[in-house]
């Protein structure tokens, strides 16, 4: 059984008949709030937030974990690092040779790894109910070329196909009698090495049949003004969610670099 | 050992992610140096199903077991494949995957074949001696020392059995190793399949070509919604074709015609082209 690894939810919500535009406009401005701030609660105030939205729009949980497990690494990662190489603040939980771990590092590390899993929800609530066509529609309507709409929702697109065919390869090669799990850290991380070139040249085949396929259906004909089928206009919802974000925005921003809001990992002012 | 389970399925459940149960039940014994078809339609759960043959899938309940995994002593015993990883399994299941893009990845076809041997932790003459032997029953010695990825699709093809095939398992899995290949190519490939069969090894052949399946297979098993719906000899299985109706599985067309020949003395079993032939002109003697 093959499966698929499509980003987008077919579904008809609330979320899904806003206008693209809309959702761009918010995983904009979310991103530059979730960058002002520095606060734990913040980013799981917003990671609810986004939660809430998009089981609303009706995306089912295995999707949501999937972003979770992918994230994984990351959340394990960042508050390794922040707190091996950024000692700070007076608390120290406990000292082991060089590694001083402090309350003050590893606080700021969670919260810093859950702020990229909020960028990440913020992302996945515009790409889990956009579908392709009004994805490349609303970024031509802001003045992209068509070709370089494409080329985004085409990369877009192929993230989680790239993720499905990395389950395949990997699983061709174990048939193969591949051990990821022998050895030390540097024998480990050659063995990954045959499912990564394997996926390069797959990656590199799937490229030019793609290439080859839309060049087939007049892809890039010189002088010829592209029509479309499908137009996406704003309706006076869309720009009562316009107004809704943009003060959400100047109000959140306003609080962050007036009053301070969010700057400490665990106090909010 | 001829006439002994290799293969035991036990009550097998499988559901991705916990979402979409794949398989339902399944019970299954499948025997040393038996050659078996898995048909059924897309989405049936042939690929599920022959996945945790070689431990890449791991049962949601129930269990499976597999023979050729000799102890200390050299005895084959059947051992559960949840203790297993797929790389050690390797060694007794040999798994050709349906695109062998997804496996090719050396500089040279010899390299390719060499890469199974080896993580097999095999001497490096008996590596050589394997691969050499490879490339000559795949017909494989022109390019052996050619860029594999840049070859034509059907030598891609036979390079990703003959890189299986290296390894020297005892079970031989094949996903649709025919697809997209021509007719000659394709019986070619067969050839080479039925000739390890011969040798020996035990062959599981998923695939959707019903005329390979009569032609080749000794069994066949029937997998619709996850679950067996019939497990019997192939000529059992198309002799009975109303088991089949729901399925969207059509006997080829020989033993088709042979059925509605029946009225006049023609045996309704017929699997191939040869035996209709035979059939007929024992018609006219009569």
């Amino acid at each position: 059984m093959s499966f698929s690894f499509d980003l987008y939810v077919q579904r008809r919500s609330w979320l899904h008949a806003v206008d693209p535009r809309v959702k761009l406009a918010f995983v904009f401005l979310g991103t530059v709030l979730m960058l002002a701030f520095k606060n734990l609660f913040i980013m799981l105030l917003s990671l609810a937030i986004t939660h809430l939205i998009i089981s609303s729009a009706g995306v089912p949980g295995h999707k949501v974990r999937w972003v979770w497990k992918t994230m994984l690494p990351i959340n394990i990662m960042i508050p390794l690092l922040w707190v091996i190489f950024y000692p700070e603040g007076p608390t120290v939980l406990f000292q082991f040779w060089f590694l001083k771990v402090t309350a003050l590092s590893f606080l700021r590390g969670i919260a810093l790894a859950l702020r990229l899993d909020a960028i990440a929800f913020i992302c996945f609530t515009w790409l889990f109910t956009t579908d392709q066509t009004s994805l490349v529609r609303s970024l031509v309507k802001l003045g992209l070329p068509f070709e370089w709409g494409l080329v985004l929702a085409i990369g877009l697109r192929y993230i989680p196909t790239f993720y499905g065919l990395y389950t395949v390869v990997s699983e061709a090669q174990q048939a193969r009698a591949l051990d990821l799990t022998r050895g030390s850290f540097f024998t480990r991380v050659r063995s990954y090495l045959p499912i990564l070139v394997a996926m390069l040249i797959s990656a590199l085949r799937t490229s030019e049949q793609l290439a080859r396929a839309m060049e087939s259906r007049a892809l890039g004909l010189p002088g010829v003004q592209r029509t479309c089928l499908r137009d996406i206009r704003f309706r006076p919802a869309d720009y009562a969610y316009t107004a809704l974000l943009i003060a959400l925005f100047s109000a959140l921003l306003t609080l962050r670099f007036q009053f301070g809001l969010g700057t400490h990992p665990l106090y909010l002012f | 050992m001829a006439g002994e389970p290799c293969i035991v399925v036990q009550d097998l459940w499988y559901s991705y992610g916990g979402e979409v149960t794949a398989l339902q039940g399944i019970d299954l014994e499948i025997e040393d140096g038996d050659y078996v078809a898995v048909i059924g339609q897309n989405g049936s759960g042939k690929t599920t199903l022959v996945k945790h043959f070689n431990g890449l899938l791991k049962p949601t309940r129930g269990r499976v077991l597999v023979r050729g995994l000799s102890d200390r002593e050299g005895s084959p015993l059947l051992r559960d494949t949840a203790d297993l990883t797929a790389g050690q399994l390797a060694q007794t299941v040999g798994y050709v995957f349906q695109n062998p893009d997804h496996q090719i990845f050396c500089a040279t076809t010899r390299q390719e074949l060499a890469f199974g041997p080896r993580n097999l932790d095999l001497p490096e003459a008996e590596v050589k001696r394997r691969v050499e032997e490879a490339l000559a029953r795949f017909d494989l010695e022109e390019v052996a020392d050619k860029p594999p990825a840049v070859l034509g699709y059907g030598l891609r093809r036979k390079i990703g059995v003959a890189a299986v095939y290296a390894m020297r398992p005892r079970i031989f899995i094949l996903d649709e190793p025919t697809t997209g290949l021509d007719w000659r190519s394709t019986m070619e490939l067969m050839e080479l399949i039925g000739e390890m069969h011969c040798h020996g090894h035990t062959i599981i052949l998923v695939t959707h070509d019903m005329k390979l399946v009569a032609e080749f297979s000794q069994k066949s098993l029937v997998l619709r919604d996850g679950q067996v719906l019939v497990y019997d000899d192939t000529r059992n299985v198309f002799e009975h074709s109303e088991i089949l109706r729901d399925t969207q599985i059509e006997p080829p067309q020989i033993t088709a015609l042979a059925k509605r020949m029946v009225p006049y003395g023609m045996p309704g079993d017929v699997l191939s082209v040869e035996e209709f032939y035979t059939a007929y002109c024992g018609l006219g003697e009569r």
